[in-house]
């Protein structure tokens, strides 16, 4: 009976072990499986992925290992890379909807979300089943100038690890909620002064007086520090193009809900839209909108905008996007490579590509099936997820 | 004898509504299935569905044709039952789903229903059938709830298919997205208390029913003694003071003698078990809703053997997340299902519009772990019995409507898309049709 015991105690402080080695060493691990979606490559059968020190060293074309090397035989499955939430709120607060905003001021480009951000919080760890592996953070909608936004991933050891821009642009809402009763501005002409009234100030500064918030505008005016700007319906759109073609802004859309109504502009201004979450309440005309957009040319990326939905339905976002018309193959990249570009992160990640970030999803079938269920996900070669039987 | 004018015309109308009748009636329609998921028995492949009178006739894969049969063609296709959204708004505006006051069994959702709302051919299209309205969460009782059919009507009363199918009832849902247990103690007893107070209703009524009866028994006696030649010396029965109803309370003795189900929303385990503790004292037919932590106490839900409609699958099927999807887990149907709770899926969406989404839900249910065919039969049969239809919908059997869908895949792949729906027997969505 004892030595039964003594038995099972070692064996499980052995696997404890196995399981933090796991977890933290970034090893070298070769993942053989039925399907490669590569993104960038097209789909690879019967391939392999060798990852070294947490980057793609290679990928293969023939399902052979290097010997010695731990094998990780996904011979039934698919593996895509790790997904990209353009534009989420996630470990920012505590309660739903609370925080993202600083409601008192309503100009704060030096504010950094990234400041805000609890790598350790608890939807950032159900996060990770989600297969999403890299996300944008970004203040909310009620400041005109709201702070800068950042791009993490939801796995790191370090910060180094984990963040891979700490700032990565200007977050800028032209939305109905930056107007307030209680302070400027509080009509949609007025939020519109104010931007230009800010941006002007920051085009004519002189480097004499040292101001944190003016030079942030500074670099978004001068040296094309990316703009992202929350517009939703039409107008608001049409005056974010107005805008960005007066200081020649280096932008982004977010939201664009009503975008297809404009989209040969935007594509004409080459501005990506980074869409809100596809809402499994929208009528079919509205559901078509991403599909026109997409058709127009217009570079798409897909967001969960958490904690409006949970980041688990950035998929499912692209999968009832496709059922109403868009191109399947432009749905794997909005979630990928596309918001990789868009966010100014495409060395590293979104897409399974030599010398990239080990950030992959193994999952149960075509990632554009809503019945495909994510198996396992690796963040810089580490194994962060792996599903759990019922 | 010479026929009137008159009544020339009125036989002859008569004719021609009589010949109308037979021949919408009786054109007999055959589908020619690729395989039908029949959801009751094993699938048939390369079978034949006859319609007669808009019920199925008969199916397999030797059915004897008629010969005037009209023969719709699904060869490459898939034919399954038309599908139930449990949770639905259809038909309803947001607003008007709730009442103010918070014990209020005595309404009814079919005084609130709007036939002429649009979604509802974005629905049809994606092959539902039929859907459970019932009003919202707001109040702890509610009112009751309906069956309602996709026929197309813009007549209320041809819309149902059953009339006071559930009562439903919340607790625990938080108002203002704000939650106290205070609160939740509060509703809890509140629905205590008028069920007790329906009991004792119940009680006296049955009493007075009684009495009634006594006196009218006596009442005849009498009378008969009367016409009899020597009256015996009797008193008149006194006739009992008459009995009060209450519209509210004869609801609720409805539920308490099982003949509707109280369908109870309760998200957390707290608020799960206070209701099935209600269930326990009261012993009504219970149908748990929404039922968020229910994978939590699965083997309790089990073990008293009632049944759940989980919803939504996803919290993106509602606008923003509320409190009560805290602990909101995608596998809460599987869980529920694996361990042995009959289980039917809803949209639980934000609107009408959501229902149409119903297969979706399903086929994330199937991702998160339940078994694709409970997850089918979550969304057809399940809900059918548990609202009490399974004798007319939910699955292809002989003698059921004729509520059918055809689709040119499986039903769970989100390639597939809905060709046809058939709604007793008559065609109501031709996809052909709408280009």
């Amino acid at each position: 009976m004892k030595k039964t015991k003594l038995f099972s105690v070692l064996i499980l402080l052995s696997m404890s072990c196995y399981m933090v080695r796991a977890a933290d060493a970034p090893q070298n691990l070769a993942i053989r499986a039925g399907r490669i979606w590569t993104v960038t490559d097209g789909v690879i059968k019967d391939g392999v992925i060798i990852i070294k020190n947490g980057k793609i060293q290679a990928v293969r074309k023939k399902p052979d290992v290097p010997e010695g090397m731990k094998l990780l035989d996904f011979s039934d499955r698919d593996v895509m890379p790790g997904l990209i939430d353009a534009h989420c709120h996630i470990g920012l607060s505590l309660d739903i909807y609370s925080e993202i905003d600083e409601t008192v001021l309503a100009v704060t480009p030096d504010m950094q979300i990234i400041d805000a951000f609890n790598p350790l919080a608890d939807d950032v760890k159900k996060a990770l089943s989600s297969g999403v592996t890299t996300v944008l953070l970004a203040p909310g909608n009620k400041n005109p100038v709201a702070g800068q936004t950042a791009v993490v991933k939801l796995y790191g050891k370090t910060t180094r690890d984990r963040v891979l821009k700490r700032s990565g642009g200007v977050k800028f809402s032209l939305r109905d909620d930056a107007l307030m009763s209680d302070r400027r501005p509080t009509s949609r002409a007025g939020l519109l002064a104010l931007i230009r009234e800010e941006l002007n100030n920051a085009k004519t500064h002189k480097d004499d007086k040292p101001d944190l918030r003016i030079e942030v505008l500074k670099s978004v005016v001068d040296a094309n520090f990316p703009a992202y700007i929350s517009a939703y319906t039409v107008d608001e759109i049409a005056s974010a193009l107005t805008v960005i073609d007066e200081y020649g802004l280096n932008a982004v859309l977010i939201g664009a809900e009503e975008g297809d109504e404009i989209a040969q502009l935007i594509a004409k201004q080459n501005i990506p839209v980074i869409l809100s979450p596809v809402l499994l309440f929208s009528r079919d005309k509205d559901l078509k909108r991403v599909v026109k957009m997409a058709d127009s040319g217009i570079k798409i990326a897909f967001s969960s905008t958490s904690p409006r939905t949970p980041l688990s339905d950035l998929r499912t976002s692209a999968i009832t996007a496709v059922k109403y018309g868009l191109d399947k193959e432009a749905a794997l990249k909005s979630l990928t490579i596309n918001a990789a570009e868009i966010l100014g992160v495409a060395k590293r990640v979104g897409s399974i590509q030599r010398g990239k970030d080990a950030d992959l999803v193994i999952i149960s079938g075509d990632p554009l099936q809503p019945t495909s269920t994510v198996e396992m996900v690796i963040i810089n070669g580490n194994i962060v997820y792996q599903r759990q039987k019922i | 004898m010479v026929i009137g004018h008159k009544n020339i015309i009125l036989i002859s109308s008569l004719i021609l509504l009589f010949t109308f009748t037979i021949s919408f009636a009786s054109q007999d329609i055959a589908i020619r299935a690729g395989s039908i998921i029949t959801i009751s028995d094993n699938p048939i492949e390369n079978g034949i569905i006859l319609i007669k009178n808009g019920k199925i006739e008969a199916l397999g894969e030797n059915v004897v044709l008629p010969a005037d049969v009209r023969l719709i063609d699904a060869n490459d296709n898939f034919v399954m039952p038309g599908l139930i959204d449990a949770q639905s708004r259809l038909f309803v505006i947001d607003r008007e789903l709730n009442e103010s006051r918070t014990i209020a069994p005595e309404l009814n959702i079919l005084d609130a229903i709007d036939p002429f709302i649009k979604e509802y051919r974005e629905v049809l299209a994606q092959g539902v059938t039929a859907v459970c309205v019932a009003p919202g969460s707001r109040s702890l009782i509610g009112g009751r709830s309906a069956v309602l059919k996709l026929n197309g009507s813009k007549n209320v009363d041809r819309m149902v298919l059953k009339a006071d199918a559930t009562v439903k009832a919340a607790v625990g849902v938080s108002a203002g997205n704000s939650s106290s247990s205070l609160a939740r103690l509060e509703h809890y007893s509140s629905i205590r208390e008028a069920l007790i107070a329906a009991k004792l209703y119940m009680q006296r009524k049955e009493k007075a029913d009684r009495e009634m009866a006594e006196y009218n028994r006596k009442k005849a006696e009498y009378k008969k003694k009367e016409g009899e030649k020597e009256p015996e010396k009797k008193e008149k029965p006194k006739r009992p003071a008459k009995f009060r109803t209450n519209p509210g309370s004869d609801v609720l003795v409805r539920i308490l003698r099982k003949e509707i189900p109280l369908q109870v929303e309760a998200h957390r385990v707290t608020d799960i078990i206070n209701v099935l503790r209600l269930a326990d004292e009261f012993g009504f037919t219970l149908i748990l809703d929404k039922c968020t932590e229910g994978y939590l106490i699965a083997d309790e839900i089990a073990r008293r053997k009632v049944p759940v409609i989980v919803g939504p699958v996803s919290t993106s099927f509602v606008d923003i997340p509320r409190l009560e999807y805290r602990n909101h887990n995608m596998s809460n149907a599987a869980i529920l299902s694996k361990k042995g709770v009959k289980t039917a899926l809803g949209v639980s969406g934000r609107d009408g519009a959501s229902s149409k989404f119903i297969t979706l839900a399903a086929a994330m249910a199937a991702a998160n772990g339940m078994d694709k065919d409970a997850a089918l039969r979550a969304i057809t049969l399940t809900p059918a019995e548990l609202l009490g239809v399974a004798d007319r919908i939910g699955s292809l059997q002989v003698g059921k409507d004729a509520d059918l869908v055809i689709l040119n895949g499986p039903p769970l792949d989100i390639r597939s898309r809905v060709e046809m729906v058939m709604i007793e027997g008559k065609v109501v969505f031709d996809r052909k049709s709408q280009r």
